[in-house]
């Protein structure tokens, strides 16, 4: 009757999820293992620029054609979003992170005996960011299942894998090039990748504690084949909507992608030309790079600590708050950057910027799996990675279109900053009137459970929009009961 | 007649080797040629020194009669009479030495030197005394970028080696390559081993490409970069190794991760077989309630059973 697939839910709260998660024990194995996923998803296609000149120089290949492979792994690895979101609802996030792993770590060492830049794009680019989309997603996704109260914590702590991972592969490859050059590099670097693999056997599928017998008696009516096909009519018709476009119809789906096509837009072309900014303005080259490993380090203790933050029973229930105010802030901190000249305040807008930045990707899926509920966020993620793809290829070279035609970089800053701050204020107007919508139709089906009895096939007729506001509702709630339980 | 000849064949060897001596007395780092042969395009430099030393550099490309000026402005003693002197590469020039008067507040002195060859380039140094000393260092263009790094390659596959004229700097004529042999610098020729060695050369840029790389091809490479004056060299360093050298990395992270991921899935198992065995019955019914995803994730925890979907 609860079963999640089949996307008729009961009115009892709890069975939205179906289970009480863990929410610890082998949970903060599985946040480890996610954070080494995740860790090398984001900084792999980054750290692979150290590459980039050696490559450059043996392939004969020009600058922008060989920073390609990075893009086309970024874009790739969200763009699969969906794809791995199905196949994460059908396996479980094990097999397919690691088959993810073993895709990346052959992609990786493929690679290596690479002679043309076409068999780079397509071995890193293509199967490289096929295999790190399918690492991203299962990752996310089985956090979602471990953990509902401690969820804002355990996302920070894996979320914080990207700066880690950053600041340990930078110097790492950086050895492996003037030891191995570019081709063994690559190839110990795949090596290193199928560690991913080992992150995938931490990944062990959820199993409900024994004490959880209140809803027993109602499962033995069902038959066991009824359930069975069940089950295989409505994945057959979900699998058949890779893009499941009824998500659209979510109010607070609609506003979250908004507001974060917005963020992604403005948020990677600072980082880009940070460098090139700092020496413009008269800093000496190995402090401008400096400034990144800087904003790393911040972002690495900030997106845990994010996470704290948000778990705390002030911030939990106003999370999507939290998170308009976190994009505001990084807004802002590149709003002030232009006014910034001098070098020891070029360190502290790094400081502030990888604040920001910590504080928004920490929240950036705790937030859509807050609105979504554990069921829906795996394909809702999907679609979210699959959009953010565009506004993530598009940002930086709008951003350096701006710098080529005013000759300054003063108008970036401006851009991106203007854009994020309009996501984040977008944000928070819009969730004000989303809740208050939904605090008004919980009142009106209040008023409507109280006159008529609500079965199966009544809920199913329902408009979607009641259905995720009771899934709303139901995850909020549960969110509530289980705190309470856990006090 | 015959003791004429003899007397005329020795005179004619003995202003041989007078010549020749006289070609390698001019020829020694001390003397600076002070007449000009052949009419060279002439260049002056001054440079005027407040404080205790200054050093000034300066690229040349052709052959030049550049003087050399040195005024200083002298110290608190302004002794009326001092000795100056012209110093190449830290020793000094014979006949160089003179007695400078201070005049109109300062203490001049100037030299021409010519400028011809490699030879002629290097550290100019007019001494005041011993307390003042302005250097000219004379230098062909310098190639800017110099990779400090080696260029690991391997065994088999090519290797390209570039150098670059900065574009702020004159062109030089052409580039030669040049390797380390273990005692000096042996030019590259690409016609005795066409198949090894491609030298593409583009004004300001040059590449060497090895083909068929062996670990013989190892070692220092010289790019020069040839300008009327004379060559300037950079160097980069070339490692050929075999392909084992990363795969012995590569090989112990793949056993690594066989080892952690097996014994993950072992611990699993032990640890869900032991559940098992404590108590059975209850978990039965549980399996209606897990989330359609993670059912068949695994192979480890078979022990309980599962419902294929």
């Amino acid at each position: 009757m609860f079963f999640p697939l089949n996307r008729i839910m009961s009115p009892a709260p709890k069975d939205v999820l179906g289970y009480k998660p863990p929410d610890g024990g082998w949970g903060w194995m599985v946040v480890f293992g996610a954070h080494i996923s995740i860790g090398f998803a984001y900084s792999t296609p980054k750290a692979l620029s150290i590459f980039f000149k050696e490559i450059q120089m043996d392939l004969g290949a020009s600058y922008s054609e060989i920073a390609w492979i990075s893009s086309i792994m970024l874009a790739v690895m969200y763009a699969g979003g969906p794809v791995s979101s199905v196949l994460v609802t059908r396996f479980g996030s094990r097999p397919i992170v690691m088959t993810g792993g073993l895709m990346c770590g052959v992609s990786m060492a493929t690679a290596s005996f690479g002679s043309s830049i076409i068999y780079l794009y397509f071995c890193i680019g293509i199967i490289g960011g096929c295999g790190l989309s399918l690492n991203l997603n299962a990752s996310l996704t089985i956090i979602s299942k471990y953990f509902l109260v401690k969820r804002p914590l355990a996302n920070g702590l894996a979320m914080a894998g990207s700066p880690v991972f950053l600041c340990f592969l930078a110097p790492v490859n950086q050895y492996l090039l003037a030891r191995f050059g570019w081709r063994g590099s690559l190839l110990i670097l795949g090596g290193m990748m199928l560690n991913c693999c080992v992150a995938g056997a931490l990944m062990r599928p959820v199993t409900p504690p024994d004490k959880w017998t209140a809803f027993a008696p109602q499962t033995k009516v069902e038959q066991p084949n009824e359930h069975n096909t069940k089950i295989k009519r409505n994945f057959g018709r979900n699998a058949k909507k890779f893009l499941d476009l009824s998500f659209f119809k979510d109010r607070g789906f609609v506003i979250y992608l908004i507001g974060n096509v917005m963020f992604i837009f403005g948020a990677y072309a600072p980082i880009v030309f940070l460098s090139a900014y700092a020496i413009n303005q008269g800093v000496e080259k190995y402090s401008a790079a400096y400034l990144l490993s800087i904003m790393g380090f911040v972002d690495m203790f900030i997106r845990p600590a994010t996470g704290l933050i948000a778990n705390s029973k002030w911030i939990r229930p106003r999370i999507q708050y939290f998170f308009s105010f976190a994009m505001v802030f990084n807004g802002t901190c590149h709003l002030l950057c232009p006014l910034i000249k001098s070098y020891a305040f070029l360190v502290v807008y790094a400081a502030f910027f990888g604040i920001g930045f910590g504080m928004v990707f920490a929240l950036i899926f705790e937030c859509l799996m807050d609105l979504m509920g554990s069921q829906r966020f795996p394909s809702a993620v999907g679609l979210v990675t699959i959009v953010e793809c565009f506004p993530m290829l598009l940002g930086p070279p709008a951003a350096g279109l701006l710098v080529d035609v005013f000759g300054d970089y003063k108008y970036l800053f401006f851009m991106c900053g203007s854009v994020i701050v309009t996501g984040g204020l977008f944000l928070f107007v819009m969730n004000i009137y989303n809740y208050h919508m939904l605090d008004k139709e919980k009142a009106a089906k209040n008023n409507e459970q109280g006159q008529k009895d609500t079965e199966n096939q009544d809920q199913a007729k329902t408009s979607e929009v009641e259905m995720e506001q009771t899934e709303r509702n139901g995850a909020q709630q549960d969110v509530e009961n289980a705190e309470t339980v856990e006090i | 007649m015959s003791a004429s000849w003899k007397q005329l064949s020795s005179q004619i060897l003995l202003l041989l080797i007078s010549c020749r001596h006289i070609n390698t007395k001019t020829s020694s780092p001390t003397q600076p040629p002070l007449a000009p042969i052949t009419p060279l395009k002439t260049d002056v430099r001054s440079i005027v020194l407040k404080g205790e030393s200054h050093t000034e550099k300066m690229e040349l490309v052709n052959p030049v009669n550049l003087t050399l000026e040195c005024t200083w402005t002298g110290n608190q003693n302004k002794l009326p009479n001092i000795t100056g002197y012209w110093r190449k590469d830290g020793e000094e020039i014979q006949n160089s030495r003179l007695s400078v008067q201070f005049h109109n507040g300062q203490y001049n002195i100037q030299q021409v030197f010519s400028i011809v060859s490699e030879e002629n380039l290097g550290n100019y140094s007019c001494v005041f005394g011993n307390e003042a000393k302005i250097s000219f260092i004379l230098e062909a263009p310098q190639i800017g970028e110099e990779r400090d790094k080696p260029i690991i390659s391997y065994v088999g596959d090519s290797a390209v080696i570039t150098c670059k004229m900065d574009d702020a700097k004159p062109m030089p004529n052409t580039w030669n390559w040049y390797r380390y042999n273990g005692t000096e610098k042996e030019q590259i020729f690409v016609a005795a081993e066409p198949h090894h060695y491609e030298i593409i050369n583009k004004e300001r840029k040059t590449r060497l490409v090895v083909h068929n790389l062996t670990e013989a091809d190892s070692g220092l490479y010289y790019c020069g970069a040839v300008y009327a004056i004379g060559t300037t060299m950079s160097h980069v360093e070339l490692k050929v190794i075999t392909f084992m050298e990363p795969l012995k990395p590569f090989i112990t992270i793949v056993v690594e991760v066989v080892v952690l991921v097996a014994a993950i899935l072992l611990y699993e198992r032990s640890q869900s077989k032991k559940k098992a065995t404590a108590g059975d019955g209850t978990t039965a019914d549980q399996k209606n309630m897990l989330p359609q995803g993670d059912d068949n994730a695994t192979e480890g925890s078979s022990s309980m059973r599962q419902r294929k979907v």
